[in-house]
C-alpha cells in the first residue's frame, strides 16, 4: 500500500478514536467526583448548589452529562478553568505555545545530540569515545529530573548567574507581536536578535534539563543498534564495494540502525511532555504541565479533561508519523497490514 | 530461459602469470584463553585466468584468509600477525596499503561475493542504489562519458556538482540544487546512463527483466535472485580478482547449480580469477582448476584438482574425500573423520592434524610438517611424504592408508 493511502486511512479512524478517547476521559475524570466543587464558595446555601447542578446538568445520568460536554467540545467551549480563571479555551494556546517551545527545544537538543553521540560511540566500540558516552548516558537516563533540575538552577541561576528562570521579561516580551506565542519564533521574526537572546537563555536550562533524559535513551539505542548492523554483512559488502569508511557508516550502517531508534524517539515525545510538568513547576516556565499540576490538586476538571484529550490526540498523530517514518526506512514494513 | 552452456570442465589456465601471491599469512585473534591462530602461516598463488578452490571444514580459516585480501577481518580483536598478500603486476601488498589504495581495489580489482545474499545486501536500499555505488564508486569518468557530459573542459561549479553526482556524493543542498532546470537535464543524462549500467550489469547474470528488479529491495527477491544481483554488483567492474565466499551455500540446492554455472560462465568469458571457497568437495571438483586444502590455520595440500581428488596425499584430504558421499559407493561406506579441529589458542610445534590421523607418530607430535612439493605443482605438508631426515625411522607414520586408496 501506498504510504499516502495509509495516512489518510489512518486519519478516517482517527475522529472514532478521538470519541473513544474522550468518552474514557470523561469517565475517568469523573470517577474522581463531581467537578461542582471548584465553582462554591462557603456562603451558598444547599438550594444555591442544587441550581448550580440544574444549570450545568450534574444532576442528569452520566451519558448525557458526556454529551453536553462533547458537543462543548464540538462547538470549541471546553469549559471554565477555575484555576486560571478564564475560559480553558482562552487559556491553552499560550500554555501550549510555552510547552510546545520547551518540547521542540529539548526535543532538538535530544535527537541531535542523541543521535550524534549514538553514531559517534556505536562507530567507536569500545573505545574512549563509547566508554565517555556510556558514563554520560546512564547518568542521563538514571538521573531523577527534579534533581537534575534544581542542581543546574543552584549552578547556574544561584551561584553563577548565567541564566535566568522562568519565561521572557515582560518588558521584552511585550515589545515584539507574538503571531506564534513561541517566543524565539516570535523574536525571530520580528528580527529583535536581543529579544531572542532572552528567550533563548530563558529557555536554556528547562530544555537542558529535560533534554537530556531523553539524550541519553536515544544515544544508548543508536548506540547498540549502530554496533549490531555493524556487523552485519552488509557492511562488509559495502566496504568491499570500495566505499569509503564514512558512506559505509552514513548511507548503510546509520540508516539501518535509525529504524528501531525511531520508535524510541516517538516515545521521547511522551517523555518531554510527562517530564515537562516537573520541570516547568521547577522552572516556573508558563506551560501546560504546571496549568494541569495546578488543576490536578484543585479538582479543576474542565482543565483536566482538555489537558488529557489533547494530549491523547498529540499522541495518535505522533504515533502515525513513527508509523510513516518506519515505513520509509524499513522497506519490509508493510503499511496496513 | 536458455542458458549459454558452460563448461563444467574448464580448461586448464594456460597462462602462468600470478596474479595474487598470499605468503606466510597469519592473521590471529585475541581471546580470553590466549591467542587464536586462526590462519597460521598460509601460502599459495593465484595464477591469471584460474581458479582457485579453498576447502576446509568450518572454523579452518579459509573465510579469514578470503577476507584478508580485502582487508575485512576486523582488527581488533583480530591481529595482523605477519605476511603478505601482494596482487596484481605492481605486486601491491595488500596487508600494508594505504586505505585509499585499498578503496580504489576493493570492488574494482577484487570484488567479492559473500555466502548469504539474504544478509549481505542492504535491506534498506533498493537493487539500482546498491549497484550504482559499484560504478559511482569505480567508473565516475565512464558514468559521466556516457552520459555525454564532457569531462575534459574547465571544471567550472555546475560541473563540479554534475561530477559528484556521478561519483555518489551528492549532499542535500547539492541534490536541491541538482533539482533545479539548469543542471536538471544532465542529472537525468547522469542517472540514465547509470541506470543503463546497472541494467546490462544484471542483464550479464541472466535477470529477466533487470530495469524492473533495479527498483526492487532485497527482500523481494528470492535468494537466487538476490544472489545474481550480488554477482551482478561484484562483477560489475569487470574484476581481475573474484573472490566467492561459499556463494551457494545459503541456497537451494536447485538453484546452487544454476549459481555454479553463471559463475563458471562469467568467469570463462572474463578470464577473470576466481578464489572459490567452500566445504564441499563436490563442488570444489566440477569448478575448480586447483584446489588448496585447508585445515587448522595451515593448507595442508595443494594441487591440480584432479590430481589432488585423484591422489590425495594428505591424511586429511582423503579423510574429506572418504566424506563425499558418491553414486559408486556401497552402503555404509561413508565414513566421517573422527573427531573435532583442535582448539587453535596458542597451538603447540606439532602437526595440527596429529589428533585425529590415522597414521599420527611420535615425530608428528613433536614437529610441524611443511607444505612441501611433491611434483607438479602438487604439494603436501605431511610426514608420510616429506619426512624429515633427522628423525628415526621408528617415529615416523607409515602408509597404511586407511580410507580410501
Amino acid at each position: 500500500m501506498q504510504i499516502r493511502d495509509y495516512v489518510l486511512r489512518r486519519l478516517l479512524v482517527l475522529p472514532l478514536l478521538i470519541v473513544g478517547t474522550s468518552i474514557i476521559v470523561f469517565s475517568l475524570t469523573r470517577i474522581g467526583g463531581s467537578p461542582i466543587g471548584i465553582y462554591l464558595s462557603h456562603e451558598m446555601s444547599q438550594d444555591e448548589v442544587a441550581q448550580l447542578e440544574e444549570r450545568f446538568h450534574l444532576d442528569d445520568p452520566l451519558p448525557v452529562q458526556y454529551l453536553f460536554w462533547a458537543s462543548g467540545v464540538v462547538r470549541g467551549d471546553l469549559g471554565w478553568s477555575g484555576v486560571a480563571a478564564a475560559p480553558v479555551t482562552q487559556v491553552f494556546p499560550t500554555k501550549l505555545a510555552a510547552s510546545m517551545e520547551l518540547a521542540i527545544a529539548a526535543a532538538i537538543v535530544a535527537v541531535v545530540l542523541g543521535l550524534a553521540l549514538g553514531t559517534y560511540a556505536g562507530a567507536r566500540r569500545n573505545r574512549l569515545p563509547d566508554h565517555l558516552t556510556r558514563v554520560f548516558s546512564i547518568s542521563g537516563a538514571s538521573m531523577p529530573l527534579f534533581w537534575f533540575a534544581i542542581l543546574l538552577l543552584i549552578v547556574f541561576w544561584v551561584n553563577l548567574g548565567w541564566f535566568p528562570v522562568g519565561r521572557s521579561d515582560a518588558d521584552i516580551y511585550g515589545r515584539i507581536a507574538h503571531p506564534t506565542g513561541l517566543y524565539t519564533v516570535d523574536a525571530l521574526l520580528a528580527g529583535d536578535f536581543a529579544a531572542l537572546r532572552d528567550a533563548l537563555w530563558h529557555l536554556a536550562l528547562p530544555a537542558i534539563t529535560l533534554g537530556y533524559g531523553a539524550t541519553a535513551i536515544i544515544a544508548r539505542m543508536m548506540r547498540s543498534s549502530l554496533v549490531e548492523e555493524l556487523q552485519e554483512d552488509y557492511v562488509d559488502a559495502a566496504r568491499a564495494k570500495g566505499l569509503p569508511e564514512r558512506l559505509v557508516l552514513k548511507r548503510h550502517a546509520r540508516r539501518n540502525a535509525l529504524i528501531p531508534t525511531v520508535t524510541v524517539i516517538g516515545l521521547t515525545f511522551g517523555f518531554l511532555l510527562q517530564g515537562a510538568v516537573v520541570a516547568e513547576i521547577i522552572f516556573q516556565w508558563p506551560g501546560l504541565g504546571r496549568w494541569m499540576a495546578d488543576a490536578v490538586l484543585r479538582g479543576d476538571q474542565a482543565t483536566i479533561m482538555a489537558y488529557v484529550l489533547f494530549t491523547s490526540v498529540l499522541f495518535l498523530f505522533v504515533n502515525l508519523a513513527v508509523d510513516v517514518v518506519y515505513a520509509y526506512l524499513d522497506r519490509r514494513v508493510v503499511l496496513g497490514e | 530461459m536458455t542458458l549459454p552452456q558452460p563448461s563444467m570442465s574448464p580448461a586448464r589456465a594456460t597462462a602462468t602469470d600470478v596474479i595474487a601471491s598470499v605468503t606466510d599469512l597469519r592473521v590471529h585473534f585475541r581471546a580470553k584463553g590466549g591467542t587464536v591462530h586462526a590462519v597460521d602461516g598460509v601460502s599459495f598463488d593465484i595464477h591469471d585466468g584460474e581458479t582457485l578452490g579453498l576447502v576446509g571444514e568450518t572454523g579452518c580459516g579459509k573465510s579469514v584468509t578470503a577476507r584478508s585480501f580485502l582487508r575485512l577481518v576486523p582488527m581488533p580483536p583480530g591481529i595482523a600477525a605477519g605476511g603478505s598478500i601482494t596482487f596484481g603486476p605492481e605486486k601491491t601488498d595488500l596487508t600494508t596499503v594505504d586505505d585509499r589504495t585499498l578503496r580504489s581495489i576493493r570492488g574494482d580489482r577484487i570484488a567479492m561475493i559473500f555466502q548469504d545474499p539474504g544478509k549481505a545486501l542492504n535491506p534498506a536500499l533498493n537493487v539500482r542504489d546498491q549497484i550504482a555505488e559499484v560504478f559511482c564508486e569505480h567508473r565516475t569518468d565512464d558514468v559521466l562519458d556516457r552520459a555525454g557530459i564532457d569531462v575534459s573542459g574547465q571544471p567550472g561549479p555546475g560541473r563540479q556538482l554534475l561530477r559528484r553526482r556521478a561519483a555518489g556524493r551528492s549532499r542535500l543542498h547539492e541534490r536541491m540544487v541538482l533539482a533545479l532546470p539548469p543542471l536538471r537535464g544532465r542529472r537525468r543524462a547522469i542517472e540514465d546512463a547509470l541506470d543503463g549500467m546497472i541494467a546490462d550489469a544484471l542483464a550479464e547474470t541472466h535477470i529477466p527483466n533487470p530495469r524492473k528488479v533495479m527498483d526492487r529491495y532485497p527482500h523481494e527477491l528470492s535468494g537466487g535472485m538476490r544472489q545474481r544481483v550480488m554477482i551482478a554488483q561484484a562483477l560489475a567492474c569487470n574484476p581481475d580478482l573474484l573472490i566467492a565466499d561459499e556463494p551457494t551455500t545459503a541456497l537451494d540446492v536447485t538453484v546452487q547449480a544454476r549459481i555454479m554455472e553463471l559463475i563458471a560462465d562469467l568467469k570463462a568469458r572474463r578470464r577473470t580469477s576466481v578464489l572459490y571457497i567452500s566445504h564441499d568437495l563436490s563442488l570444489v571438483r566440477r569448478i575448480c582448476d586447483r584446489v588448496a586444502v585447508m585445515y587448522a590455520g595451515r593448507i595442508v595440500e595443494i594441487g591440480p584438482t584432479d590430481r589432488v581428488l585423484a591422489e590425495p596425499l594428505h591424511p586429511y584430504t582423503r579423510g574429506l574425500l572418504a566424506a563425499v558421499p558418491s553414486a559408486s559407493q556401497r552402503r555404509g561406506e561413508l565414513v566421517a573423520i573422527e573427531g573435532t579441529v583442535p582448539e587453535l589458542i596458542d597451538p603447540p610445534p606439532s602437526c595440527r592434524f596429529v589428533g585425529r590421523c590415522p597414521h599420527a607418530a611420535p615425530a608428528c607430535e613433536r614437529r610441524d610438517p611443511v607444505l612441501a612439493p611433491i611434483d607438479d605443482g602438487h604439494a603436501v605438508a605431511c610426514f608420510l611424504h616429506h619426512p624429515p631426515e633427522d628423525v628415526a625411522d621408528d617415529d615416523l607414520p607409515t602408509a597404511g592408508w586407511a580410507g580410501r586408496s
